[in-house]
């Protein structure tokens, strides 16, 4: 990325001051959405969301597995992120080791809740097949091919619209099958159960430059940030998780007040998305008929 | 396993001498000099190419050309089973070889010396021939980033199973055991580039194989001088021209 000079440095703080940015928006705006699902046919589901010039592609791959023996109850999701070098020529090789690194627990902290499995966006306890036995394992993986800043809401926003696409294989298990023996179990080809995303928080990054916080900064405006907090709301407005970063310490009335923000803006950022995937799942549908 | 019916369809509903169908999309990759996607049935590769420019390791500088990078990952999500290392294992390094020396030899290198010019190749679905899909997508990559090419590569892969020479292998057809005959051409130039071929085929078919092939290649020349005149025009009627 070429560096900026001070001329330009100047030019997007006083944007942001003046309520204008750059790219004509005002600090709470988002950039033009565009969701595609079930991008990959050989995935369970899967997703393609563009945020302005921010592309990510994520995709869910369900298979069958064993319930860990503290939660027998739940199923497993584990969320990766990979960075492609398509995306930015640093990324190549080992480059984007660190940031997949760090996306990808983000992504973790804020849909699936704590180490106890408590609180998180997706229910556990739906991909539960046998209760000690078998269980499904979803792995969620996610592809950075364009990066234009504001990676985590666009990722987070391809995860949400990839489960919504995601369709789970009804499993019948015989019956026949003592207390100790692994069940026999077929997969059914036919039927399929609709993932369930009305539990599934959105996140909303607010970053804070100069006085003033922005929502889905460009990757021109991100190195300007004091800090970035990273909150992830779901439909009933309750908070799922919170991420800080950047080294300047924000007073805690700050943290209040960009909390409240996120919460109001994410009421608008899950009613597009929502539009956006129902959009995106019913051309699909048309597809399909035609 | 037949490969081909007693009535000549293979396993996809295609005739052995029938290509996949192909798409193409420049552009993809806002930030690159150059991207494209290239779609050759299931099999879908992104290319982005950034460059020329300046070259970030300095013993690695030419005086009197460019230097050629290229890179070949493959998504978690892109084989059936999930691929738990994106990059970095030997079938990836050899493509990375394959797709740089390929490309750099119909890049006019000597243009543009002391720079380096970055080849990345994603490959976000596989089903067979991603070698030549990404061969094709880099083209159409470097054409959309401006960079001076003596022609273009085009890659084509072809097989024999059933005693009958197929065109454009898929996933199951490749993993039949059969041999897979990979060939990179330049069109206008109507020079072989690239030749590769594993397991065994008898010494008289080779050439029948290789030249089904080389109709592949030119095929897809086609289409390629097809979606860059395309492209070209649309830029003129965005520029008013």
């Amino acid at each position: 990325m070429v560096g900026l000079s001070l001329g330009e440095k100047h030019f997007i703080k006083g944007g942001i001051d003046q309520n204008i940015r750059s790219d004509g928006r005002k600090r709470d705006y988002y950039r033009p959405i565009f969701v595609k699902t079930g991008v990959i046919p050989q995935a369970n589901g899967s997703a393609r969301v563009r945020m302005g010039a921010t592309e990510v592609i994520a995709s869910v791959k369900a298979e069958l597995g064993k319930p860990s023996a503290l939660h027998p109850d739940k199923g497993k999701v584990a969320i990766f992120v990979d960075c492609s070098a398509v995306a930015e020529p640093t990324f190549e090789g080992r480059g984007a080791e660190e940031l997949s690194a760090e996306l990808s627990v983000a992504l973790e902290r804020c849909l699936l809740g704590g180490t106890s499995g408590a609180g998180a966006g997706i229910d556990l306890t739906s991909l539960i097949v046998a209760e000690g036995k078998i269980c499904w394992d979803l792995y969620i993986d996610s592809l950075v091919i364009s990066s234009d800043g504001n990676l985590l809401d666009a990722l987070g926003a391809s995860i949400k619209a990839a489960l919504a696409n995601t369709a789970i294989p009804k499993v019948n298990i015989s019956a026949a099958a003592s207390a100790d023996e692994q069940p026999e179990v077929d997969i059914s080809d036919e039927e399929f159960l609709q993932f369930d995303t009305s539990a599934v928080p959105v996140i909303i990054t607010l970053t804070q430059v100069g006085r003033h916080y922005i929502v889905d900064a460009t990757s021109e405006e991100e190195p300007h940030m004091s800090s970035a907090v990273s909150i992830s709301v779901n439909r009933k407005g309750h908070v799922c998780g919170l991420t800080k970063r950047g080294g300047e310490g924000l007073d805690p009335s700050v943290v209040s007040d960009m909390i409240s923000v996120a919460q109001h803006l994410s009421e608008l950022l899950m009613s597009r998305l929502d539009s956006e995937i129902s959009a995106a799942e019913a051309e699909i549908g048309d597809d399909e008929e035609s | 396993m037949e490969f081909v019916n007693p009535e000549g369809l293979r396993l996809d509903g295609r005739r052995p001498m029938e290509m996949r169908q192909l798409r193409a999309e420049i552009g993809a990759v806002a930030r690159a000099d150059g991207s494209a996607v290239f779609e050759m049935g299931n099999t879908k590769v992104i290319a982005a190419v950034y460059g020329p420019r300046e070259v970030q390791n300095k013993s690695q500088l030419s005086n009197d050309q460019a230097l050629v990078r290229c890179e070949y990952t493959m998504a978690n999500f892109s084989t059936g089973d999930r691929k738990r290392k994106p990059k970095g294992d030997r079938r990836s390094t050899e493509i990375s070889l394959v797709i740089r020396q390929t490309m750099e030899a119909c890049i006019l290198t000597h243009l543009m010396p002391r720079s380096q010019i970055d080849i990345y190749v994603q490959v976000l679905q596989a089903d067979g021939g991603t070698r030549s899909a990404c061969i094709n997508a880099a083209t159409l990559a470097l054409a959309d980033a401006g960079i001076p090419m003596r022609d273009l590569v085009t890659s084509c892969s072809a097989g024999y199973l059933n005693s009958t020479p197929l065109l454009d292998l898929n996933y199951l057809e490749d993993s039949a055991g059969g041999p897979d005959v990979t060939v990179g051409f330049l069109p206008k130039l109507d020079k072989v580039t690239l030749l590769q071929m594993d397991a065994k085929l008898p010494v008289d078919i080779v050439e029948n194989v290789m030249q089904l092939a080389i109709e592949g290649c030119k095929a897809i020349a086609t289409y390629i001088r097809e979606v860059l005149l395309e492209n070209t025009k649309q830029l003129e009627y965005r520029r008013g021209l």
